[in-house]
């Protein structure tokens, strides 16, 4: 593209600009005016250039153009097609692919790109594809089909990377994944390519094709193991791949012969001819969860080396990897400090940063003072994203040695003085938090720095926070008045968001501090006048528990709030309730409680996609928020109460059958919905009235069936039924039989229509499954595990003990996944990762049981020959402290 | 100088009359992609012809002028979409398929829309109406179409109706020789002062 604006710029202009951006000062509406010279004709492609190039300028400074503006451009542009002038085409297509998102019937220029995209002229080929791509919806899909297929095959190695690129892109929209998966012959043909691009775009559309489908991609790696492909990009992803299902296998505890391969396959690439590859190796050898001493050694040795390289980018991507495995591996790490040190002063600021953090996380207590100062010389010069890396850092630095609190709280108060994007300042006051939490001797300072932050905090979303942090920690500090100042100086100030905040905050000052109690009764009767409706009912709400002076009315409603349930289903369970006989009382324990937020992530796991790398962030939702949407078009299925947890997919067909059925499934109180998936996969049969025929277990009972109508070729289409879970708790977790039942039609694979009215019954073997405990149990996480666990031991609640010997795993984090895996239970205090080199650990982790019933375990594990466990369950309900223990025996 | 300017500017003109902007447009099915194709150079044409998405352009040449056609999708979902080339073409071919008795009534009511369109409705816009597929057995005659789609009631734009074979040609060219004829009379008068 830039070529392209370089072009048409020196054609019409004859004298070389005097300086500055040509460009700087257009104007939106009086670019769209000339747009209008597209609908002349003759074109006139010199001067046409020049206004695609004005508008695509604009569109890339940020410009937003509304949807009749975009339209009447976009249409102005079809015009131009009837230009031969190549650039102009090639200016349109980019056109095409900028408007194509904002105007209206842009499938207008369909035929026109087909045309382009098999015509004689090479230029226009490739991006005439990606132009198509961008413009094409899943309902046009079918149009287009035979040239997309005819392109990936394409001899002209960009014409067949265009394809196969655009295929991945198009496969993530929602839709036209099952069409792009019918295209997996040709991609299988690309991956033979000689071409490195076509070879790497093959593997990416193919594993992308398949990448639900785990036994087809252990398959497709394989395989690829054995060729020794040539493109260096695509041994790369392949190594992703590997790595991919290597980690999976392990977190699911299962350790397969394809494993051992795949590892020997990385292992080997460390002595591959390409620098890239060897890297890619490298890193994800020291990534890789399950890699022992022996095999990190050669890794960590090869990173070594990079650190010492000429190229800047290979000392970026070794001290880079080494950084975030740091932690991990403290003792590997250790034997780089020399070449780390020798990276301090890298005239590359990247290097620097990543070199001091490293050593900052693995260094002694009495070089952080150094290391400190050095990047202090520096931190306003490095970008964002690298002062997250520095504040990660301080992070495990306040964890790993308490005592020095003071110089890295100031340090970080002193970045959160300075400029910076949201994330930057969220990973600051992250950090802050986390040390308030775990350092009781920081608490103060770190309160006293944020509520200076809030004074002067533009992020909504952060005065929130602290507001609340406030509230939680403000009472119980040894100055609770000093705060308030800073509280209600944000009802004055601030937003409504940021004032309802404030107003929740003081609310916890009164309930826990009866000096105070006074005083923020008067500041949240003045609330009571503000002008937004949230703020005035925060505060008219907790005024009037204040005022009824019952303790236990202000411990539950202001002070205690660990029982935060999800929202999304609170919603739907409430609905429910008001849409039912309204003759029992709404039961709040019934709402299934939000799922714990994983820990903050250090970085999210090297997805091996080739999209765009500023994948958008989606707004976090739970698996049973989305599967209720699904559920409630289940008739009568509001009768089974609020959904209580939802399954994984498990697969009951091998990959590449006939037919493909996985079942997810879907717990409540009393009940269990089984939603089976099914695709028809053979293209000359329709299925009809398709259901899953179950051998029951003792004790449960089946109430609905719902079968599938049709299923068509290709096509997703799911059956229910929906089970009665026996009365008897420790009865429910059991093996079931199943075999798809249907009536066959033979049609036309064309289009898919029947033969004949005709058909006859068939049905087909699935594999057994099971429902289990971890079905039945969603996780929960527990601030304080210690708290809970001593408020658990009161009449109400039951505890059995029982020891154990782990015979089939070797180490503790074994033992521990596998406790975790079993009971689907959330795991606190961060005991889910065992230290290193350690033969005790305990692990703490709770849930809920369908029905409401609390759990609370302790596992005390101990390595000597195999493992031995004891374990601790506490529960609400018996049956349930039962169910729980006797699932790992 | 004066003389030079002058002498340009008359080639200049000469140009411009010289290539022409015509929009195809009709139901789908109606043979506009097949018609297109007649008129394109042998070794251009093409064999196997695919519903139109949208549109296509297509050039050829005819009586030593060069046309620039937008063959047009009829088919309902982008029919809608024609009116955005009213403006700017120098002329409008419809194609009707003379043997789709049935969907004759709709032919009508797009021929009622495009005449009502504000950028149609009050220029002087040459028709020329392709009675098309008149081997069929079935097809209805040109002047039963004429009267069946009220033709006559057109009276500021010149209009004609030809039938036509697309398959063999037959019809085509003396369908095209008007066309051209009016579009070169439309531009002369446009260029009249106080037209
Ligand atoms: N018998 C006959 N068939 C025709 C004639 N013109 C076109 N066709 C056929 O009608 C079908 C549709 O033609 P096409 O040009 O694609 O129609 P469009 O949708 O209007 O572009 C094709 O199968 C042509 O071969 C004609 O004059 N006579
Ligand atoms: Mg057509």
């Amino acid at each position: 593209m830039a070529l392209l604006i370089m072009h048409s710029y020196n054609k019409s202009h004859s004298s070389p600009p005097r300086g500055g951006n040509p460009f700087q000062n257009l104007e939106k509406t009086s670019v769209l005016q000339e747009a209008r010279t597209f609908n002349e004709t003759p074109v006139n492609a010199k001067k046409c250039i020049h206004i695609l190039t004005k508008i695509l300028y604009l569109l890339n400074q940020g410009e937003v153009l509304g949807t009749r503006e975009a339209t009447e451009c976009f249409f102005a542009m079809t015009k131009l097609f009837q230009s031969k002038d190549t650039v102009l085409r090639r200016m349109v297509y980019l056109g095409i692919k900028e408007l194509s998102t904002i105007a209206e019937d842009v499938i207008i220029v369909t035929s026109s790109l087909t045309k382009d995209m098999t015509g004689r002229e090479d230029f226009y080929r490739a991006p005439a594809i990606r132009a198509l791509c961008s413009i094409t919806d899943p309902t046009m899909l079918q149009a287009v089909e035979r040239y997309m297929k005819q392109c990936i095959v394409d001899r002209n190695s960009a014409v067949s990377s265009a394809a196969l690129v655009s295929s991945l892109h198009l496969s993530s929209q929602h839709g036209a994944g099952d069409v792009v998966k019918r295209w997996a012959n040709e991609a299988q043909e690309a991956l033979n390519s000689d071409n490195i691009m076509v070879q790497y775009h093959a593997l990416g559309l193919l594993n992308h094709i398949r990448r639900n489908d785990r036994l087809a991609v252990g398959k497709l790696v394989t395989k690829l193991i054995g060729q020794n492909m040539k493109s260096p990009y695509a041994v790369c992803h392949l190594i992703r791949i590997g790595s991919k299902i290597i980690e999976e296998d392990y977190a699911n505890g299962t350790n397969t012969i394809s494993d051992t391969q795949f590892l020997e396959f990385v292992d080997s690439c460390l002595r591959h001819k390409s620098e890239m590859v060897i890297y890619e190796a490298a890193h994800a050898i020291v990534n890789l969860k399950r890699t022992s001493a022996r095999e990190l050694a050669p890794a960590v040795s090869i990173l070594q080396l990079f650190c010492g390289s000429s190229k800047a980018t290979l000392r970026f991507a070794a001290v880079r990897t080494m950084n975030k495995v740091a932690i991990m591996y403290p003792a590997a790490v250790a034997a780089f400090n020399m070449d780390l040190e020798g990276l301090i002063a890298d005239s590359n600021r990247s290097v620097a940063t990543l070199a001091i953090t490293t050593l900052l996380k693995t260094g002694t207590e009495s070089s952080v003072e150094r290391l400190m100062k050095q990047i202090a010389t520096f931190v306003a010069e490095i970008s964002d994203e690298f002062k997250v890396v520095v504040v990660q850092a301080i992070r495990t630095l306040c964890t790993k040695f308490p005592r020095k609190h003071s110089i890295l709280m100031n340090f970080l108060s002193a970045m959160l003085r300075e400029e910076g994007g949201l994330d930057y300042k969220t990973s600051i006051v992250d950090t802050i938090i986390t040390i308030i939490e775990e350092n009781l001797d920081a608490k103060e300072s770190g309160l006293s720095h944020l509520c200076e932050f809030i004074e002067d905090c533009e992020h909504t979303s952060l005065a929130v926070r602290i507001l609340h942090l406030l509230g939680k920690e403000g009472p119980f500090s040894k100055h609770p008045s000093k705060y308030i100042r800073f509280v209600y100086n944000r009802v004055i100030l601030e937003n409504a968001t940021v004032r309802a905040a404030a107003v929740s905050a003081l609310a916890q000052f009164g309930a826990s501090c009866p000096d105070l109690l006074q005083n923020v009764t008067v500041l949240l009767s003045r609330c009571q006048m503000d002008i937004d409706d949230e703020v005035r009912d925060r505060a008219t709400y907790y005024l009037a528990i204040l005022n009824s002076n019952n303790p236990s009315l202000c411990k539950n409603y202001i002070s205690s709030n660990d029982q935060m349930v999800s929202l999304t289903l609170l919603e739907k369970t409430l609905k429910d309730h008001l849409h039912g006989p309204l003759n029992e009382t709404f039961n709040l324990a019934l709402v299934p409680k939000t799922a714990p937020t994983p820990a903050i992530a250090e970085e999210t796991h090297n997805d091996p996609m080739i999209t765009t790398n500023s994948v958008p962030k989606a707004p976090r939702v739970t698996r049973e928020e989305v599967n209720v949407e699904r559920l409630l078009q289940i008739p009568g299925i509001q009768r089974l109460g609020p959904l209580h947890k939802s399954s994984p997919a498990v697969q009951l067909t091998e990959s590449e059958t006939e037919y493909t059925v996985s079942v997810i499934k879907h717990c409540f109180p009393q009940h269990i919905v089984l939603q089976f998936d099914c695709v028809n996969t053979l293209s000359d049969q329709l299925l009809e009235n398709v259901k899953v025929d179950l051998l029951l277990p003792e004790g449960y009972i089946i109430r609905h069936v719902i079968p599938c109508a049709k299923l068509v070729y290709g096509e997703k289409e799911s059956t229910y039924v929906i089970l009665e879970f026996p009365a008897d708790v420790s009865s429910s977790s059991a093996t079931f039989g199943a075999t798809l039942k249907f009536v066959v039609k033979d049609c036309d694979p064309t289009t898919g229509l029947p033969d004949s009215e005709e058909g006859y019954d068939d049905e087909y073997m699935l594999e057994d499954f099971e429902i289990t405990v971890a079905d039945q149990i969603q996780k929960t996480k527990v601030n304080n595990f210690a708290v809970a666990w001593d408020a658990a031991d009161t009449e109400e609640w039951v505890e059995l003990e029982e020891t154990y010997s782990l015979s089939a795993v070797n180490t503790l984090q074994e033992a521990v996944q596998t406790i975790i895996k079993f009971l689907n239970l959330g795991p606190a205090n961060a005991t889910e990762k065992v230290a290193e080199g350690t033969h005790t650990h305990t692990l703490l982790c709770s849930g809920v049981f369908r029905g409401g019933a609390e759990v609370l375990l302790r596992a005390k594990l101990v390595l000597a020959d195999g493992v031995t466990m004891q374990l601790t369950v506490r529960s609400t309900d018996q049956d349930v402290a039962e169910i729980v223990s006797s699932a790992i025996g | 100088m004066v003389f030079g300017k002058m002498f340009m500017k008359i080639l200049n003109k000469d140009r411009r009359n010289k290539q022409i902007s015509i929009l195809i447009i009709g139901l789908n099915n109606s043979g506009k992609s097949t018609i297109i194709n007649y008129f394109k150079n042998k070794d251009d044409r093409k064999f196997v012809s695919v519903p139109t998405i949208g549109f296509n352009v297509e050039h050829f040449e005819n009586q030593g002028i060069s046309f620039t056609a937008f063959d047009y999708s009829g088919q309902g979902r982008y029919r809608n979409l024609w009116e955005h080339h009213f403006k700017t073409c120098n002329g409008i071919v419809f194609v009707i398929d003379s043997s789709d008795r049935m969907r004759l009534v709709v032919v009508k009511d797009e021929l009622e829309l495009l005449l009502q369109h504000r950028d149609i409705k009050r220029r002087r816009v040459p028709i020329l109406f392709f009675a098309n597929k008149m081997d069929c057995i079935d097809a209805l005659s040109s002047v039963k179409i004429a009267a069946g789609l009220n033709l006559e009631k057109i009276d500021n734009k010149p209009w004609q109706i030809c039938s036509s074979n697309a398959l063999t040609g037959e019809g085509l060219q003396n369908g095209v020789q008007w066309l051209t004829a009016q579009i070169r009379e439309c531009q002369q008068t446009k260029e009249l002062p106080h037209e």
